[in-house]
């Protein structure tokens, strides 16, 4: 595979490195978690029709979209949002627009790597059985509840998250500081193949449950989760909830997989690569995601019992029932212990990714060295991260969680759809698409992420500001629903001053960037000469 | 389980599993790099030429 040019470190290794690190940076906890609640609370097996059709118009087409700012910012060695968005938009204002791409990955790296510091810890605890005498669903709420909130150390010793945390970040950071070929590649070559591994062996013992005291077995589960209701095909919240679940499952909006693929040249392929991943990911959540967590509830306790825990909170799945459901399986502590390992491993693929494009900020602006950069994000989110520990019960966490996780990815997907596709134009999009295409893409789809998926995720986005951003903003509603607690106010706006002033900072230090490297807003930045590509700015679009 | 829900089911897993199949087939069908890492030539040498004698033709 080639590379920009830089050292070896910052690269990647081979193609298939590139895909299993991409797909790593997709699959992630919603994938086993919220997938199947999901699917089992809007129509079942009619679910999957708003689905595919929103994986077609909306998944895919991003997917290209965003691996084809990426390795056009590559080519200029841009490696970052800002620098990508003025790649390819000659305006002052395209570089300040790249914000988004800074901040919301620093946001979600942050509160991200707290949940999956929970996924390490309770493999700990399954391994040594430490929840084995949890027998009910209340006693498993208490359990985590006393794990998660600082104040309560009637099961957990306060000290138990903060170790678990400091553990996992520092893991995320050394990933991050051995480069993309030393670092993010090796994880995902080790870790992806374990959590496929980890996740066939969980269905296949879910599957191998025999037939309880309530009658049912896993197959039911299945059932539960495709049996379809076409009357919920006309509810607008279905196609909704298909849209949002595809968009989130893809990582998309998030400005990692534009880092990623700004490593890439002119001369490799980006569209079956980005079909190979979408794909990968889907497998991941379709087959194996959807066989798991329901069916094993199902199992044990029966279809009114596994209604409840979907409709209950991904969370709960993967932190209460399950934990429940290994108890009363033969060698329930080591297969605990692979549904949090592979929880974990899905987690880290992707939160390692989220710095990178902060970290490629730092380095081709500044000059500052990858392990430099890699060290102070950690520094960063070490201290904002121990914030969202403490105020955790203050609902803290889920306010950046609805800002930058949820209603920011979709906000930052539509303004780099719109740059791409309107301001760079269909025609330097499609060619810049194909440059070292393995296969073309259907025409149709020109026609699709021009118009469609625009008009698709700008839909959503307005439903979106409607039914949640406004609301919440007004403090009339709590981003994990119902009323905000009394007392927390205080808490919520401290969560959206700080995104506020990660906001001010980037501002500022893109715009320091740009005055001390001299670029100019007007004119092309000079294309690396040393690409293995080569290719002239002026021959960019000609070159096919 | 309800033919209705094992359709479903088969359709969903079919789409996907083939459609990863078919793009990782194509990736390695089409590996234009010779070595497995893409790092190396472009092309796979071509096996050598020889006269009945055993000796290479230039």
């Amino acid at each position: 595979m080639s590379t920009s040019g830089q050292s070896s470190n910052e690269a990647w290794g081979s193609r298939i490195g590139l895909i299993l690190a991409m797909a790593g940076n997709a699959v992630g906890l919603g994938n086993f978690l919220r997938f199947p609640g999901q699917a089992a609370a809007n129509g079942g097996g009619s679910f999957m029709i708003p689905y595919f059709i929103a994986f077609l118009l909306l998944g895919i087409p991003l997917m290209w979209i965003e691996w084809g700012i990426g390795r056009n910012g590559g080519r200029y060695r841009k490696g970052h949002i800002p620098g990508m968005f003025a790649a390819i938009w000659k305006h002052p204002a395209a570089k300040y627009l790249g914000v988004v791409g800074l901040v919301i990955p620093l946001v979600v790296l942050i509160y991200y790597t707290l949940l999956e510091s929970w996924t390490l810890a309770f493999t700990w605890f399954s391994l040594t059985g430490d929840y084995w005498q949890q027998r009910t669903p209340e006693a498993m709420q208490a359990y985590l509840s006393s794990y998660q909130a600082i104040g309560d150390s009637s099961i957990h010793a306060v000290w138990k998250p903060f170790v678990f945390f400091f553990i996992t970040l520092f893991l995320n950071i050394y990933i991050l500081s051995k480069g993309i070929s030393g670092g993010i590649e090796k994880l995902a070559k080790i870790g992806m193949p374990i959590l496929f591994l980890f996740a066939v062996i969980l269905a296949v013992s879910v599957f191998l449950i025999p037939t309880g005291t309530n009658g049912v077995t896993a197959v039911e589960g299945l059932q539960f989760i495709y049996q379809p209701d076409f009357s919920r095909l006309g509810s607008a919240t279905v196609w909704l909830a298909a849209a949002g679940q595809i968009f989130f499952t893809l990582s998309v909006g998030m400005g990692t997989l534009q880092t990623y693929a700004s490593y890439l040249s002119t001369k490799d392929d980006i569209v079956l690569s980005g079909i190979a991943t979408a794909a990968t990911n889907e497998t991941a959540e379709v087959v194996l995601g959807g066989s798991i967590a329901i069916p094993a509830a199902v199992a044990f306790f029966g279809v009114s019992g596994a209604m409840a825990v979907a409709q209950s909170g991904s969370f709960n799945i993967g932190f209460v029932t399950m934990p429940l459901v290994f108890q009363q399986m033969p060698a329930g502590q080591i297969l605990g212990a692979m549904w949090f390992g592979l929880l974990f491993f899905a987690g880290i693929t992707s939160s390692v990714a989220m710095a990178t494009p902060i970290v490629a900020f730092f380095r081709e602006e500044f000059g500052f060295r990858r392990e430099t950069v890699s060290w102070c994000i950690g520094g960063i989110a070490l201290l904002f991260g121990l914030l969202t520990i403490f105020w955790f019960q203050y609902n803290f966490l889920w306010e950046w969680d609805f800002w930058a996780g949820t209603f920011g990815l979709a906000l930052m997907a539509f303004i780099e759809v719109i740059l791409f596709m309107w301001v760079f134009k269909p025609e330097n999009a499609w060619r810049a698409l194909h440059q070292g295409a393995d296969v073309r893409i259907p025409s149709i789809f020109k026609f699709i992420m021009t118009f469609i998926t625009p008009l698709y995720l700008g839909i959503i986005l307005l439903y979106w500001l409607y039914q949640d951003a406004i609301p919440i903003l007004m403090l009339r509603k709590s981003p994990t629903g119902g009323e905000v607690p009394a007392g927390t106010e205080i808490y919520v706006h401290m969560s959206r001053l700080i995104i506020v002033a990660f906001i001010v900072v980037f501002l500022v230090l893109i715009r320091i960037a740009w005055k001390r490297n001299g670029y100019d807003d007007r004119t092309e930045f000079p294309v690396v000469e040393d690409t293995p590509a080569g290719i002239p700015v002026d021959a960019r679009v000609a070159e096919a | 389980m309800t033919t209705g829900a094992l359709l479903f089911m088969l359709i969903s897993w079919a789409f996907v599993l083939g459609l990863m199949f078919w793009a990782f087939g194509k990736i390695l069908h089409k590996q234009r790099h010779f070595d497995p890492d893409g790092i190396g030539p472009a092309a796979p040498p071509e096996p050598g030429k020889f006269d009945d004698q055993g000796r290479r033709i230039r």
